[in-house]
């Protein structure tokens, strides 16, 4: 059963794979003629078979000698090859055997090579930062090329190095002057006759300039230093003959320019803050008030003492007024003279001591001021704390300096006042002491003077 | 004899130096201060007893002194010499109470020059706030001992002038 399912398989496979050929011949209508022509195509297939053969045949014997050839080739490379390594590895000989005569050769040259590389790279940090460079631009470039360069120096560039290191030797003992762009404070860049003090400083119209190494350029000082030493600059630039005198920066630009940081006195008072300016009108007021009293107090004493010369007594001043009184009641007795004295006295002590005592209490409210200002400065500082953590110290030193201002304020308005109202209050003390004590006096000797 | 004074000189102002500005103002106060109380010690000892002389005699020669005009004179009189008693001891008396408020000022100053270098350098070199910080306790140690030697000797003083101003007023008395 198996083996008739195969054939019948084979067959149904056979009848398949014929078909196309059965297809492509004439359609047999007979056996006959079937015969004839499966006859006809065995001759014709045996032909082309033949045919294919010697194709195939020749084709082999192409690509034979196409392998001959390859493998001949592969052998020329392989001695090629061979060849270039024992090449190379004599190239290498040659190489070492030749540095090593070159480093034989090189020797000293090669230390010497690299001390022009240092000198240069020192030379250059050197130029850069040197005020002298204000007047000769572009040097520091030069060594730089120098000091980055892989090569051996050569004479020329030796000379360079040894001209330039010269030139600013020169340079540091010699005062000149020179043209020489300068950005001004407001940024405007003027050609301006500079004078250079060796490589300390940089001089133009009394005043100081500042060379920034990092753009290379002169700039004028925001802030200049204190007078005295602009004078100097100025009767420097003044001076035709001899010797004069100037202030220079031994640190060539640094103290300067930290110079400009520090604070001045004004900028010091405004740190004080609103309670700073209170504070200058309590002082102000309590001047004005000393002023005026000692012009008032200078004047009353000396009417007094004018009074006490005269027998008249006139209206211009206290004693003069209670010796009024007196002369108005001479009939009275004893008892009633001193009720009306006693009543004039009343009405001119408050004249006198008028004030006084708002000089003192100003002189107490200048140190409470201040520490008014102490305390919102440091509630100033502790906000600043929390805000920004203590990491920086400058914030906080700020508002404490703050803080320290009005305090100082506070006592350099209070003791000019102290001392004021103790000078206010000994005079007013003694013209009370006057109309109080010595009036009834003066008056008693008038009377007995008269009475004999 | 002479380096010892240039050294005691040159050691002053290294003290002056350190201190800053607050302590010439209170080397000012306190000499003014020791002057004036040196010259009351003069008057009060020396001027003072023939003041008193000159108004006990006037008041002995006097034939009236039990009536009012006698009473107003002699008060009148003990008032004038009081005066002259008391003439600037009230000053004396500020300019010592001045004292430690000049150290205090002194020490503000400097605590103020200590923020400004910490404000313009950091924290990092202690040896710069030294320098402020030296300006912050010298005028303070100074502003005491000048108001100190002030208050010890004031006082004594005060006294010696009330004594006196008593002694005048007890030489003069009523006779009825």
């Amino acid at each position: 059963m198996k083996t008739v399912l195969k054939s019948v398989v084979l067959a149904a496979g056979l009848v398949l794979t014929a078909q196309p050929v059965l297809a492509a011949a004439p359609q047999a209508k007979t056996l006959e003629q079937l015969l004839k022509q499966v006859q006809s195509d065995r001759v014709s297939d045996n032909k082309i078979n033949k045919q294919r053969e010697q194709e195939f045949l020749s084709a082999r014997a192409d690509k034979q000698a196409l392998l001959s050839k390859a493998k001949r080739e592969l052998a020329d490379e392989k001695a090629r090859g061979d060849q270039l390594a024992k090449d190379f590895s004599d190239n290498e000989k040659k190489l070492s055997a030749l540095e090593e005569k070159l480093t034989l050769a090189t020797g000293n040259m090669g230390e010497m090579f690299g001390v022009v590389r240092q000198v240069a790279g020192d030379a250059e940090s050197r130029f850069q930062s040197s005020i002298v460079s204000a007047q000769y631009p572009g040097r520091d470039k030069e060594m730089k090329k120098l000091a980055q360069s892989k090569e051996l120096p050569e004479l020329p560039q030796l000379e360079d190095l040894w001209f330039a290191l010269q030139k600013e030797m020169t340079a540091s003992g010699e005062i000149v002057k020179f043209k020489a762009p300068v950005i001004t404070v407001d940024g405007e860049k003027k050609e301006m006759d500079v004078t250079r003090v060796g490589t300390f400083n940089l001089l133009n119209n009394n005043e100081y300039l500042v060379y920034n190494a990092d753009s290379g350029t002169v700039g004028e000082l925001s802030r200049q230093p204190e007078s005295y030493m602009t004078d100097s600059v100025k009767n420097y630039e003044d001076s035709k003959s001899g010797y004069t005198a100037l202030y220079v920066d031994p640190s060539r630009g640094t103290i300067l320019s930290l110079l400009t940081q520090k604070v001045t006195l004004w900028e010091r008072y405004n740190q004080g803050g609103s309670v700073g300016y209170i504070i200058t009108a309590v002082l102000a007021l309590g001047l004005l008030i000393v002023i005026e009293r000692l012009v008032v107090l200078g004047g009353m004493s000396a009417a007094i003492s004018k009074q006490r010369k005269s027998g008249t007594p006139s209206d211009n001043n206290p004693l003069g007024r209670i010796l009024k009184v007196y002369e108005n009641n001479r009939s009275v007795d004893v008892e009633t003279l001193e009720l009306k004295l006693d009543e004039a006295i009343l009405k001119e002590t408050p004249r006198i001591e008028r004030g006084v005592s708002v000089i003192k209490v100003l002189a107490a409210v200048a140190p409470l001021l201040g520490l008014l200002g102490t305390v919102t400065g440091m509630i100033g500082t502790f906000q600043s704390i929390t805000l920004f953590g203590t990491g920086d110290p400058k914030i906080m030193a700020g508002g404490i300096s703050m803080a320290l201002v009005t305090t100082v304020l506070g006592l350099v308005a209070a003791l000019p006042l102290i001392f004021l109202h103790s000078i206010v209050y000994s005079r007013s003390q003694s013209l009370i002491h006057i109309v109080e004590e010595q009036a009834a006096g003066i008056i008693a000797e008038h009377a007995e003077k008269e009475s004999k | 004899m002479m380096l010892f004074l240039i050294e005691l000189w040159e050691s002053v102002r290294d003290f002056m130096n350190a201190g800053g500005l607050v302590l010439y103002w209170l080397a000012i106060v306190l000499f003014v201060m020791w002057v004036l109380m040196i010259e009351r010690y003069i008057y009060v000892t020396w001027s003072f007893p023939s003041v008193v002389k000159g108004a006990v005699n006037k008041w002995e020669a006097r034939s009236d002194t039990t009536s009012w005009y006698a009473h107003r004179i002699r008060e009148a009189w003990i008032s004038q010499a009081n005066e002259k008693l008391n003439a600037r001891m009230h000053l004396i008396g500020t300019l010592v109470a001045v004292c430690p408020l000049m150290g205090l000022l002194g020490t503000v100053t400097g605590m103020v020059h200590v923020f400004e270098i910490m404000a313009n350098t950091g924290t990092g070199n202690p040896r710069l706030m030294a320098s402020g910080i030296s300006m912050a306790t010298i005028p303070t140690m100074a502003g005491m001992v000048a108001a100190l030697s002030g208050v010890f000797f004031s006082s004594r003083l005060d006294a010696k002038v009330k004594v006196a101003g008593h002694q005048l007023v007890d030489s003069m008395p009523h006779k009825f």
